[in-house]
């Protein structure tokens, strides 16, 4: 590196030599969108998460299959091949997608830069809609995608006792969609509790709570608010078959998405409120 | 430009920064002097909106900086050189930058050329040292071309030869008409850097002056003298006024009296000099002096003083 030859011609740049005028909010996420998609181990995450996920979703498909001649006639009536076959996605796999929303949040905070990003950027709150929109839109497709093939993979695997359904059948295609919608609800979560909690272990540890710890605790709260914890709430969004202590799918959706809000709107005020 | 106006701010019962007023003006260095935990840090984080201030406000070319439309553009700042997410590469860590205010991406490689960085501009910032963090900081601070540019300690982690190259760049944007304001709590550093210092000591303005007046108000003047009657002239001298101390090879050091003036008083009284040489004292010890215990000064005797500066 010529240090001295640098510094002569270096700054011979004209203020008015900048010109580019987009709109302030779609800058604002376009920076994040740069930030989210140049992390590799933003790849990494969604690479690991579709293999989880299908993994899991294939692995119980199995289970059910070499149960089916032990299940009563009732168990029978009321299994729901969606549902199973999307079991990895919305649980593990909305966990290990959400943690992208949580770091994109707290890996900021852990170094530092997001001082860099507020300066970039004074309206906080901005920042974090923008976090959030950019978070959404990425994992949507993500999920989605995860879900069709999880779907798929397990549909192969009923074949061998004619369990399979189609997307053909009434309400599949509504639980795949679902499925992906809530997981992306939960990576929103993700975002807001990355903005109150601010460390990546912590923010994480408390995600894995919500979601897969909530469904333990569950079971001391009366059946009728058993239904509303978001772990339970994310099995009853990719139902088909409605069965009884599980919230109808679109409730389910509304449901996940107050979550989502409240987390956000916390993480907003704590933002904005507080010396970054 | 940045102005100051009574800028205050408390953490509970601490007051980190009291009651600061300032202004940093265009074509010029100005160093933000002060010693670690003087409030240098809470002050430059208040300009770029990052911190509330408890009372007083700042502006930056007339605006509170949140009101800055595209503050990269009109604002380029480092803080923390290592506040940085290490996995991406240093050309994608300055698109960021530049895309959050509507910069072209062109910039991000004329940037990294200025500060010497288009050989590793793929590389992971995990991976830099220190001084590759400097520079990609300052990149990301001309990326705006802005008019003011704001560094927090910039040199601290650099080697002699990047020291140097900072140096010139401060200068050349100076000389551009741009605002310049870094900090640094190293007086030696800053008198070569600066054209005009403001120094900071337990979050009041102790100082506010040309780097020139401040060398010459800070450093009193002392002489080394010697004579054949050392007795006579010491008796001679003191009578005089000045003060007197004793080296320790049989020498005095004369302070409060100028060279020409010794050596008239030794003519009259027939003394012979042996030796007699002006002794400049160190910047650095003024600078300590200054800031070593603020408690001692008037601060506001010594803005006052320094406020036609």
């Amino acid at each position: 590196m010529s240090i001295a030859a640098h510094t002569i011609d270096a700054t011979h740049f004209t203020p008015t030599a900048l010109p580019v005028r987009t709109p302030r909010n779609r800058r604002i996420a376009k920076a994040e969108w740069t930030k989210l998609r140049t992390l590799p181990s933003t790849w990494r995450t969604v690479v690991m998460a579709t293999v989880i996920s299908v993994g899991l979703g294939a692995i119980l498909c199995v289970s059910q299959v070499q149960q089916w001649s032990k299940m009563t006639a009732g168990q029978r009536q009321t299994f729901d091949p969606t549902a199973c076959s999307l079991f990895g996605i919305v649980f593990v796999g909305a966990v290990v997608l959400a943690a992208l929303g949580v770091r994109a949040m707290t890996a900021e905070y852990a170094t530092g830069m997001i001082r860099s990003t507020f300066a970039a950027t004074p309206t906080r709150r901005r920042v974090l809609a923008a976090k959030a929109g950019v978070i959404a839109a990425f994992v949507f497709p993500v999920a989605l995608l995860t879900a069709v093939i999880s779907f798929e993979v397990g549909q192969l695997i009923f074949t061998g006792k004619h369990l399979e359904v189609t997307f053909a059948h009434p309400g599949v295609l509504q639980a795949v969609v679902f499925g992906a919608l809530a997981v992306s609800l939960i990576a929103l979560l993700g975002v807001g509790l990355g903005g109150l909690i601010r460390h990546t272990a912590a923010a994480t540890t408390a995600l894995v709570m919500v979601i897969v710890g909530g469904v333990t605790l569950g079971q001391l709260l009366p059946a009728g608010l058993r239904q509303y914890v978001p772990g339970t709430a994310l099995q009853a969004a990719v139902t088909v078959n409605h069965s009884a202590g599980l919230l109808r799918p679109g409730t389910a959706i509304v449901v996940l998405g107050v979550y989502a809000a409240i987390a956000l709107a916390a993480a907003s005020f704590r933002i904005s409120h507080r010396d970054a | 430009m940045i102005e100051a106006n009574h800028l205050t701010k408390r953490y509970g019962k601490t007051v980190a920064v009291d009651e600061v007023s300032f202004t940093v003006l265009p074509g010029q260095v100005t160093g933000f002097l002060g010693p670690n935990g003087a409030g240098k840090s809470t002050t430059m984080r208040m300009i770029l909106g990052l911190d509330t201030p408890t009372s007083g406000e700042v502006r930056v070319d007339g605006k509170p900086y949140r009101q800055l439309a595209d503050p990269l553009r009109s604002v380029g700042a480092l803080l923390d050189a290592k506040a940085i997410v290490g996995g991406r590469s240093a050309a994608n860590h300055l698109m960021w930058l530049a895309d959050s205010n509507g910069i072209p991406r062109r910039r991000v490689a004329e940037v990294l050329d200025i500060v010497g960085l288009s050989d590793v501009a793929g590389k992971r910032v995990g991976t830099f040292s220190l001084g590759m963090n400097q520079r990609l900081g300052i990149a990301g601070a001309l990326l705006g071309d802005p008019e003011t540019v704001m560094f927090d300690e910039p040199i601290n982690g650099l080697d002699p030869e990047g020291i140097l190259w900072i140096r010139n760049l401060m200068k050349s944007l100076a000389s551009q008409g741009r605002t310049v304001f870094l900090s640094s709590h190293l007086m030696s550093e800053m008198a070569q850097t600066a054209d005009h210092l403001i120094v900071i000591g337990r979050g009041r303005i102790i100082a506010d002056a040309g780097t020139e007046e401040f060398i010459n108000r800070h450093t009193a003047a002392s002489v080394r003298v010697r004579a054949v009657e050392q007795t006579d002239l010491a008796e001679t001298l003191t009578q005089r006024g000045a003060l007197i101390e004793c080296a320790s090879d049989g020498a005095m050091v004369v302070t409060g009296m100028d060279s020409i003036t010794i050596g008239a008083a030794a003519r009259s009284h027939d003394i012979t000099l042996v030796e007699l040489s002006q002794l400049g004292s160190s910047l650095e010890e003024a600078y300590f002096d200054l800031t070593k215990d603020q408690t001692e000064y008037h601060a506001g005797q010594l803005v006052d003083a320094t406020k036609g500066a």
